[in-house]
């Protein structure tokens, strides 16, 4: 049963107040109702309205710190005229008046202090404080009235109430990684790149490496989409990460790394990829010592073994890794395998262990006749492997040994067969097929929409609607394939389309190679079984996805063996959380929230970002900045990186398209 | 999705601005546009010459079908829209800005410097704010010295446009925002360096907040007599104000909205040759003297009429004209236009301002000319270039700019060019001569000579690779340079074969003006006349010699600036002496004026027949530079020929290289009271080993003659077995100095 009392949320009204319990509405939305465990919400106020969840709400207290949070909040705030006065003001006013000291002049200026702020502030928080603000004048003036023709302090003036704010955008919402991404591209704008390098790196040290490889969720959650087109965000990431790299800079950490506290506490960490690396920097900034342990002679994990040169140069991904092992506290041991065995020890020794270990199992394609033994078979993140270990370090020996001249079918969809497919290209194959169950459109939201036609560009051929059924052999090894075609069929109940088999449209195709990249799985070897460890259902370590502590204590995971093969951002978004719990956890020996890190999950739950919502304010129709990537023929026999960036008046147009849509949230406990 | 930014950029586009129907290209604001017909949109943040800022929201405007209102100055004009820039609801929200931004605002106009020159006055107005509506709790925020400037946090109104110009202009990134709402404020993070560059950020700001701090509280600004004119210190020719009272000067200002300067012209203006009267007697000495005369020696901080007059007098007493600088850089572009056919280079400082590639060689640019390094800062911020700096010594004051350090050893600069034509212009369609040329350099043995790596040119071409719009900036370590011609030839390969904006920065002074007017010889002989340079009879403007000749900003005449431009000096301050126009008159030349001569400027030389009073000296409202004229670069005749890179000579231990330091010049910015005067010798740790010196050692050693005796102080932020030698505290001495700026130190200790 729901205690709401009042809300405007998101365009709602409701106002149960003095209702009977069966007239009582409920919100549509999933307010913060409770804040966290068994404490409850009061209110909760934010850009898009206000909801009271306790009939005795002090609604001009609440009007007054939620403008004092504004005006003390240091991102966004003082960078204009209207906001940085007008913040101030509001403050004043309304404190005034819950002092018991305000006239009803002040609700005037109030007003119009509000509506200059709403029409002309330069971001969006300036645009959208005064909303919830003008909804409680309106919607509790009785109490507003109160406090001034009696000239007597609002009624919990001074008493003991908790208010918590978090500042987000859509975009920072939708990030897995929460990156403050308007900092970012305002750092870009102003064209101070040490400070947009800065701002990235608060929650994600992999600068070089999401301005490149990221398939960028928050572009999906951009409003500039409800205007025209997304910002380009993740190139803009770039800039910075280049500008320290260009200039030979000392590192830009988001704050000054405290000292190595040498207190005998320390944490180790399974797995040096995305996860492992992002966790070892966060634990270190706070003087926490790491020790990360890694099976392959390298570090990096996928990103450097799986994703191609020509995507993401390993040289720019070294500087990603240098800045973590740069730290004091950070010590990496490589050619470390860790079984179950080390794992019992090091869960011994080290006060946490997190495991960031991935998927490194490619999955079966369950075609008859497979077997993963046969010559041809090769599993896409073996070949990956293969490939960059020699293109990047110099280890091995090159896959063009394998595949020159020969003629190699990959089944995938995602952005491993990706990889998979124009790596081939580049390594000689005379001709290169993909095999893909749904359609184009499909493939391009899986992957993007570049990445897509670079490959049709470098010469893949994509076959839509297509799986193996059958593979054919020598003895030795894999000959032709006999592959079934599918039509999607709609559901007649409005339900998703259905992939059905097209009767007779069956066909071969010879080949030399079958290179499977359906997906990957976790290899869970190095789990002691008397650990007893839960599981997902689809094999991956169980955590709450809040934590990310393991069924066993002090046991951590992050990343893809967590949350399955997913993306670089995931896995660090679940590392930099993972990283803050241990940091407490090795001290305190259980595991707790910050409050932003409560507000962070009530956010990403109530959804900060409304597809429908129409933009005023902004000029509409101003072409979203494109980079330049080599031609095809400059590109597909070699490794050089493909997308050149942006230049520097493609960058300053496309950061000032950015609306930065900073909105505040707060709730009262 | 579509490649449509690429496409539509330039496309041409018509929109509607109150009415009238206004056509440009997209890819300009709306602002941009409506300036250009001579629409007015209130502003309180713009600056025209940074990106937009979008602080204040004065700008805003409506347009037609979109809600709410938008920001003219940061949003691109499209196609077809249909703009109004007031109206009553407009005219209330800008009411209400101004409202706000009078929050607190000090009333005591009466003590502030910028009253009458103050936009927070001029808008209060223009919007008729008649009180102060709004009010909020005040901060106590006290005043800061940052030595040059001073800031006043409860004036300053947070527009910003001094951090964009000391981020996107002077690149010396001192001053940044500390955001926190209310209490937002302007910070200082490099207190420390005190840097002059800051004036410039000064200039900038609308009202009070940010002042230079010797002029605070001196004068009310309109009291004070706006002279336009040209700054004569390194060459630049930059458009400054003289801002005078009562025959002193109290400031220099400029045209900030579109043009920028540096510190030692805005702060170094105090070098007049006061209190001359005119001494019958030493002028008829000096007309003795010149009657007597075989050659005349002269620095080149001189007019270019001045220098019509010394080349005039040669013509009629067959003088030998000697000004050792001004013959190098002489040398060089005649070398330089036996390639291209032209006598100037071709480069401009604009469009090395857009450049996505920069190559500096043979200068130590943020000392010989921070205007170029503004230009280079300007580059890399809005086009994020790619800057490769080729010098003996690393400069830790670019590092912001510079993306490629390649340090080559001193007197390989021919072998450095040698080495970079191959690197850079082999793929380029050259004449055979030139490839053959190219063909047989011995690129091993140039690399190792030079000490630069083939692997270090290989990134510099890498970083090239898929761009356009390179500069090439050379400096005065090549004019000097015993292989000067050869290098010039190299170097004007760049601006023919490979389209670079090349810049060949001159000397410090008025090099390039002297050197196209006067045909100077290598050395002079006999009785000799020195003006502002030793001589058995000198003529000097710094109040030592001879006979007093009056100094820069204290004569009319004209320079030529870095874009080869003529552009005219006004008088600032009076001179009560003789003039050089006094003693040619009586040697029987005839003009009444100095600046008779200026439609005299030899055309054969690109110059124009144009009276000095007729020449222009402003921007338009676009920013259009409308100041003199521009020279024509005349045809000469061809000779690519290049010889067989020479061996170089080897510069073993330790070795000082002739430099300035920071705002330094000349004997003249040397008087300046505000300009930083310490001149030590500078280097590193490694020298001090090198030399067995110690830190507060004082020493004794010789540059072409001239004697220095120097204090050596360690700078640990130095690398390597170079120091800094300044020149400039040398007096007229300083203008005897010929050599390559590199050379072996040998020394005396002082008192040993």
């Amino acid at each position: 049963m729901s205690k709401l009392v009042f809300s405007t949320w998101r365009g709602e009204f409701i106002d149960n107040r003095g209702k009977s319990p069966d007239e009582l509405s409920e919100s549509a939305f999933k307010l913060p109702e409770t804040y966290h465990g068994e404490k409850d919400s009061k209110a909760f106020i934010g850009w898009d309205g206000v909801a009271i969840f306790d009939e005795d709400i002090d609604a001009i207290e609440l009007a007054s710190q939620y403008a004092a949070q504004y005006q003390q909040y240091s991102e966004a705030c003082g960078r204009c005229a209207p906001g940085r006065w007008g913040g101030r003001i509001l403050y004043d006013l309304l404190d005034k008046i819950a002092r018991g000291e305000g006239s009803h002049d002040d609700i005037a200026h109030l007003k119009e202090i509000s509506q200059t702020m709403m029409a002309t502030s330069k971001c969006e928080i300036g645009k959208t404080v005064p909303k919830p603000i003008l909804d409680l004048m309106e919607h509790y003036k009785v109490q507003f009235d109160e406090a001034i023709n009696g000239q007597k302090p609002s009624k919990h003036y001074g008493k003991d109430i908790t208010y918590i704010a978090k500042v987000t955008a859509p975009c920072t919402d939708m990030c897995p990684a929460h990156v403050d991404i308007p900092a970012y591209i305002e750092g870009v704008r102003d064209m101070i790149f040490t400070d947009s390098l800065a701002a990235t790196r608060q929650t994600m040290p992999l600068a070089h490496t999401c301005g490149r490889v990221c398939p960028h969720p928050c572009e999906d959650a951009c409003r500039r989409a409800n205007l025209d087109e997304p910002i380009s965000i993740m190139e803009l990431k770039r800039l910075g990460a280049d500008y320290e790299t260009d200039h030979g800079l000392p590192w830009q950490h988001p704050q000054e790394p405290k000292a190595l506290r040498n207190d005998g506490k320390k944490v180790a960490i399974v797995g040096a990829g995305p996860a492992g690396l992002t966790a070892a920097y966060y634990l270190a900034l706070e003087g926490i010592k790491v020790d990360i342990f890694e099976e392959l002679p390298v570090l990096g994990g996928e990103v450097a073994v799986g994703v191609p040169q020509y995507r993401m140069p390993i040289e720019k991904y070294n500087k990603d890794i240098e800045l973590v092992t740069s730290m004091e506290g950070v010590d990496v041991y490589t050619n470390h395998r860790v079984n179950a065995e080390r794992l019992k020890e090091l869960d011994a020794e080290y006060d946490a262990t997190l495991l960031a270990f991935g998927t490194r199992l490619s999955k079966k394609i369950y075609a008859n006749n497979e077997n993963q033994k046969m010559g041809g078979y090769w599993g896409a993140i073996a070949m990956l492997d293969k490939v960059n270990l020699w293109s990047k370090y110099g280890i091995g020996s090159p896959v063009s040994n394998e595949l020159k001249d020969k003629v190699v079918v990959c089944v995938g969809g995602g952005f491993t067969s990706m990889d998979v497919v124009r790596c081939s290209i580049r390594e000689g194959a005379k001709k290169v097929i993909m095999l893909y169950r749904r359609d184009e459109a499909t493939i391009i939201r899986n992957t993007t929409y570049e990445e897509y036609h670079e490959a049709v560009e470098e010469g893949v051929e994509f076959i839509f609607h297509s799986a193996v059924e059958e593979i054919f052999d020598d003895g030795e090894k894999i000959t032709k394939l006999k592959v079934n075609r599918f039509e999607l069929v709609p559901d007649p109940e409005g339900g998703r389309a259905q992939l059905v088999k097209v009767e007779g449209a069956d066909f071969e195709i010879e080949c030399d190679y079958l290179i499977p990249a359906v997906s990957q799985a976790a290899d869970l070897q190095l789990l002691p079984e008397e650990w007893a460890l839960e599981l997902t259902s689809w094999n991956t370590l169980l955590t709450n996805g809040k934590d990310y502590m393991t069924s066993r204590p002090g046991l951590f995971a992050a990343g893809d063996c967590e949350y399955g093969p997913m993306t670089i951002v995931n896995a660090v978004g679940q590392a930099k959380r993972a990283a803050s719990v241990i940091s407490r956890y090795i001290y305190e020996g259980k595991t707790s929230l910050t409050d932003d890190e409560i507000m962070e999950d009530h956010l990403a739950k109530l959804k900060v970002y409304d597809k429908k919502e129409k933009i005023t304010g902004w000029m509409p129709g101003l072409p979203r900045a494109v980079s330049e990537k080599l031609g095809v023929d400059e590109r597909k026999t070699n490794n050089k990186e493909v997308n050149l960036g942006f230049t520097g008046e493609e960058a300053i147009a496309e950061a000032e398209r950015c609306m930065r849509c900073y909105y505040i949230s707060m709730v009262a406990v | 999705m579509a490649l449509h930014n690429s496409i539509q950029k330039g496309k041409e586009i018509t929109i509607t601005i109150d009415g009238k129907v206004c056509k440009s290209i997209f890819g300009k604001t709306i602002l941009e546009i409506a300036r250009e017909n001579g629409i007015y949109i209130p502003t309180m943040c713009y600056l025209t010459k940074v990106q937009p800022i979008a602080s204040c929201r004065m700008c805003m405007v409506r347009v037609e079908g979109v809600d709410g209102f938008i920001l003219s100055c940061q949003e691109k004009a499209t196609d077809g829209a249909v703009i109004q820039t007031q109206n009553s609801e407009l005219y209330k929200e800008r009411q209400n800005i101004m409202k706000l931004y009078n929050v607190n605002h000090p009333l005591e106009c009466g003590v502030c410097d910028k009253s009458g020159e103050c936009d927070l006055q001029n808008k209060t107005m223009e919007f008729d704010v008649a009180g102060q509506n709004f009010t909020a709790r005040e901060q106590s925020r006290p005043v800061e010295n940052w030595g040059h400037v001073s800031y006043d946090p409860a004036l300053c109104i947070m527009c910003e446009k001094c951090v964009r110009v000391s981020t996107e202009i002077t690149g010396d990134e001192a001053l940044q925002l500390k955001f926190g709402g209310y209490s937002s404020t302007i910070i200082n993070v490099k207190k420390e360096k005190n840097y002059t560059s800051l004036g410039e950020a000064a200039a900038v700001c609308p009202v009070g907040a940010l002042v230079s701090t010797d002029f605070k509280y001196t004068s009310n600004a309109w009291e004070l007599e706006k002279i336009p004119s040209a700054c004569p210190h390194c060459g630049g020719g930059c458009q400054m104000y003289y801002e005078v009272k009562r025959d002193e000067i109290y400031r220099v200002t400029n045209n900030y909205e579109f043009t920028s300067m540096c510190g030692a012209g805005r702060f170094g203006f105090d070098y007049a040759n006061e209190d001359v009267t005119k001494d019958a007697n030493a002028f008829t000495k000096a007309v003795e003297a010149f009657k007597e005369a075989k050659s005349i020696r002269f620095a080149s901080s001189i007019s270019n009429e001045e220098a019509l007059i010394l080349q005039k007098l040669k013509g009629k007493y067959g003088y030998k004209l000697v000004s050792p600088e001004a013959r190098a850089y002489q040398n060089f572009m005649n070398a330089y236009a036996s390639v291209t056919g032209k006598t100037l280079y071709a480069g401009t400082m604009k469009a090395l301002s857009q450049s996505r590639g920069i190559i500096i060689v043979g200068s130590r640019v943020n000392n010989d000319a921070p205007i170029v390094k503004y230009h280079i800062n300007m580059a890399s911020k809005w086009h994020r270039a790619r800057v490769a700096y080729l010098h003996p010594m690393e400069d830790s004051e670019i590092q912001n700019i510079v993306t490629q350090y390649i340090k080559y050893e001193a007197g390989s600069e021919e072998g450095v060019m040698a080495l970079l034509a191959d690197a850079l212009l082999k793929e380029k369609e050259l004449p055979e001569s030139i490839k053959a040329f190219l063909a047989d350099l011995d690129i091993g043995n140039l690399s190792a000579e030079s000490n630069v790596g083939e692997e270090e040119l290989e990134t510099l071409k890498h970083s090239l690779d898929k761009k356009s719009g390179f500069s090439l900036v050379v400096g005065a370590d090549l004019y000097a340079h015993p292989r000067a011609a050869q290098i010039a030839k190299l170097v004007a390969l760049f601006e023919k074969y490979a389209g670079f904006n090349v810049i060949c920065v001159p000397p410090a002074g008025n090099a390039m003006g002297v050197s196209l007017i006067c045909d100077l010889d290598d050395g002079g002989e006999g009785y000799t006349i020195g003006y502002n340079a030793p001589g058995d009879f000198t003529l000097s403007a710094l109040g030592e010699g001879d006979l007093d000749m009056p100094a820069m900003n204290q004569q009319e005449g004209t320079l030529t600036t870095f874009d080869k431009r003529v552009v005219p000096m006004n008088v600032a301050l009076p001179y009560g002496g003789y003039v050089l126009n006094d003693i040619a008159n009586a040697l029987g030349l005839k003009a009444q004026y100095t600046i008779n001569y200026t439609k005299e400027l030899p055309v054969s030389k690109g110059f124009k027949a144009i009276e000095f009073d007729a020449l222009p000296d402003y921007f338009d409202i676009n920013g259009n530079e409308n100041r003199g004229y521009l020279l024509e670069s005349v045809s000469t005749p061809v000779n690519e020929s290049l010889e067989e890179v020479a061996q170089i000579e080897e510069f073993d231990g330790a070795v000082i290289y002739q430099c300035n330091s920071v705002d330094q010049f000349s004997p003249f910015t040397a008087k300046c009271d505000l300009l930083d005067k310490e001149a030590v010798l500078l280097g590193s740790q490694q020298f001090a080993m090198a030399t067995k010196l110690q830190n507060g050692d004082q020493i004794v050693f010789e540059v072409d003659g001239v004697r220095f005796e120097r204090l050596f102080k360690i700078d640990t932020s130095m690398k390597g077995t170079i120091a800094l030698n300044p020149t400039f505290d040398r007096g007229l001495s300083s203008a005897l100095l010929f050599s390559y700026r590199f050379s072996r130190l040998e020394f005396e200790r002082v008192g040993s």
